[in-house]
């Protein structure tokens, strides 16, 4: 066996607080981008739940949920595409709800085809529930937002920009961020934004391609083409309304400092771990100095012992990460953790633990062999 | 049958530790020829200068003036404190084997593997050859049932047979040992001191011992006594060709 993981094991219970720190560490990191990516997954709803290729809204857009209207007619610009095959409009503004008993909060209303095979409505919409919403007035929203919204249930009515509606149906799984969403048919949604929303205007133009290299191919062409309108495909759409609202709300420099802030405590906790460990072996390392054998091996064993305290610790954060996720899950909180994310903060806290292994290495500098001769 | 030409010599040594009123003086002027084949010892009342006489001619610790002369292939002499530290650093690795007070061995390695990493790290030694090396070795010091035990498993004479092994292990021209007895019953430094006998007669390396213990004295080719930082001029050997019984170290 390595000498340096023979040491590890020998001595677990010294270098046990190096392997708790990193693995602090690698938990902090993966649960805060986790649940960061959890919390902003939610922005960009209407697009992953939906079946579109392409998006094509007003100028510069920035979000799904900031889309202005923009004039029907832009559908003829659409139709004489290859690779297009089908055209849809979708609707998606923030609107003002008033509770039944008092009181208004901000809801977001998404209007869209409702026919199977449509391009727009969520998946969460079933036939049964498509086929409630043709009723004019009639919406569905998620039952976790009943509270927020003041109501109780199905049956219930309310009122959406000083119009009359009724929830038919609930859905689970699509609480928002901003304002609750209320989905309804097209007419309706254009019926609730008739002071928004200019005649002949819709909010989004859903294409479907017939391929994804069609799809890309339709979003240059139209983007050389038209300025005065935003294309996107829905996975750039998708990025790109997350990214926005992680930047606008800062959550990414809280993220980056409370990451910061945790490779510090383990950095230190490991180097310090690191060092003692070496003080403690001084006598030792320094009689293979006395042997002739060079400086440089001691200093190696140091940094194999810092990669392994890494590895040790790496392997102990992963299983906690993942129950600590699932606990949040519980709490309502969703978190995130693609395998990208967790290579990445695995590769982030090896490489603390190795630098933390470099930190300590002043201590092999400090073993003088002479000192053994008394 | 005593060798002609000694094989290590220090010439005029001086050192001197700390400035003006607190320097203490440690060595004065020592001269002293070693042999090979041959176990010398060193005594001297404790401060008298043995430890700093041990580090400076084993390469360790640089005098204030004086040189330590190591013997060639053929027959010149090389003085250990002209080279760079890198080529001292390559010389002790050759050429020198250390002994110190308590055992020093690492707590989490077995009696063989405190063998093989000298021979990996400083020879680069394959680890099947390391290994062969290390048995062979701890076999020759009655230790060949002990070898996976670690140091806490081990008593004090087995463990500081070990830390002779893993200075003898590379087969050194010298080997330097400050006390390595002090921390044994007479029993068991005794068998030490017969130990590092048979390795100077057998393998013909030079060893020089620092103790306290006269007991010693009977044991080894020939004696230098250190006081105040000087050698005492009556320290020629007995001169005994001491004849050893078993040749333990032959078949090495
Ligand atoms: N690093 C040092 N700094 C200052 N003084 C030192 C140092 N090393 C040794 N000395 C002094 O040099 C003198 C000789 O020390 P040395 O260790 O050689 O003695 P010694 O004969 O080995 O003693 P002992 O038998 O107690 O081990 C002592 O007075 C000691 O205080
Ligand atoms: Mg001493």
């Amino acid at each position: 066996m390595d000498y340096a993981l023979a040491t590890l094991w020998h001595d677990r219970q010294r270098y046990l607080p190096g392997v708790l720190a990193v693995a602090f560490s690698a938990v902090l990191i993966s649960l805060q981008c986790g649940l960061l990516l959890g919390l902003f997954s939610i922005t960009s709803i209407p697009v992953d739940h939906t079946r579109a290729d392409i998006w094509i809204g007003s100028p510069q857009v920035l979000s799904v949920d900031l889309g202005r209207p923009i004039p029907l007619r832009f559908v003829s610009r659409v139709a004489g595409i290859d690779h297009v095959e089908v055209t849809e409009q979708y609707m998606q503004m923030f609107g003002s709800w008033t509770k039944p008993g008092g009181g208004s909060d901000l809801c977001i209303i998404i209007g869209s085809n409702l026919d199977d095979g449509n391009l727009g409505s969520v998946d969460e919409l079933t036939p049964e529930l498509r086929r409630d919403l043709t009723e004019p007035f009639s919406i569905v929203v998620d039952e976790a937002e009943l509270d927020r919204l003041g109501v109780t249930g199905i049956g219930d009515t309310a009122e959406i920009n000083k119009q009359r509606v009724r929830i038919v149906g609930l859905v689970h799984g699509l609480k928002s961020l901003a304002g609750p969403y209320v989905f309804c048919n097209l007419n309706t949604a254009k019926a609730l934004l008739r002071g928004l929303n200019p005649p002949d205007h819709t909010t989004y133009l859903l294409v479907k391609a017939d391929s994804p290299q069609g799809a890309n191919e339709v979003v240059r062409e139209l983007r050389e083409r038209y300025p005065d309108m935003s294309v996107f495909t829905s996975e750039e759409f998708s990025i790109r309304s997350r990214l926005h609202w992680l930047t606008k709300t800062k959550a990414g420099i809280a993220l980056g400092y409370a990451a910061l802030l945790g490779l510090l405590v383990g950095m230190v906790v490991t180097s310090q771990t690191l060092y003692a460990a070496t003080v403690a072996s001084a006598r030792e390392y320094a009689i293979l100095l006395a042997l002739g054998i060079p400086r440089w091996r001691v200093s190696w064993t140091v940094l194999m012992q810092s990669f392994w305290v890494g590895m040790a610790g790496t392997v102990l954060a992963y299983p906690s990460v993942l129950l600590l996720a699932r606990g949040a899950d519980h709490l309502g909180a969703k978190v995130l953790l693609p395998t990208w994310l967790l290579a990445a903060a695995a590769v982030v806290t090896m490489t603390m633990a190795v630098f933390s292994g470099m930190l300590a290495l002043r201590s092999v500098r400090q073993i003088e062999p002479v000192n053994l001769l008394r | 049958m005593q060798p002609e030409l000694p094989s290590l010599k220090g010439v005029a040594l001086a050192k001197g530790f700390g400035e003006g009123e607190i320097r203490t003086t440690a060595l004065k002027d020592v001269s002293l020829e070693l042999y090979r084949g041959q176990l010398a010892l060193l005594m001297g009342p404790s401060g008298s200068g043995k430890s700093t006489l041990l580090a400076i001619l084993s390469g360790l610790l640089a005098p204030d003036s004086g040189q330590v002369l190591t013997i060639t292939d053929d027959g010149k002499y090389q003085d250990v404190w002209s080279m760079t530290p890198k080529q001292r650093e390559k010389y002790r690795l050759n050429e020198c084997g250390f002994i110190f007070q308590g055992y020093n061995l690492f707590p989490a390695l077995t009696a063989r593997q405190q063998l093989e990493i000298v021979l990996r790290w400083g020879n680069g030694a394959t680890y099947r050859e390391a290994r062969k090396r290390s048995e062979e070795m701890l076999s020759l010091l009655g230790l060949g049932a002990k070898m996976h035990l670690k140091p806490a498993q081990l008593s004090g004479g087995e463990k500081q047979r070990v830390a002779i092994g893993r200075a003898l292990i590379k087969n050194p021209r010298f080997c330097f040992a400050d006390e390595p007895t002090s921390a044994l019953d007479w029993h068991h430094g005794e068998q030490v001191i017969e130990l590092l006998r048979a390795a100077a007669h057998e393998r013909g390396a030079t060893i020089l011992v620092v103790s306290h213990d006269a007991r010693i004295l009977n044991y080894v080719d020939t004696s230098f006594h250190m006081e105040d930082g000087r050698l005492l001029e009556n320290a020629e050997p007995s001169a005994k060709p001491t004849p050893v019984s078993a040749g333990m170290w032959r078949s090495a």
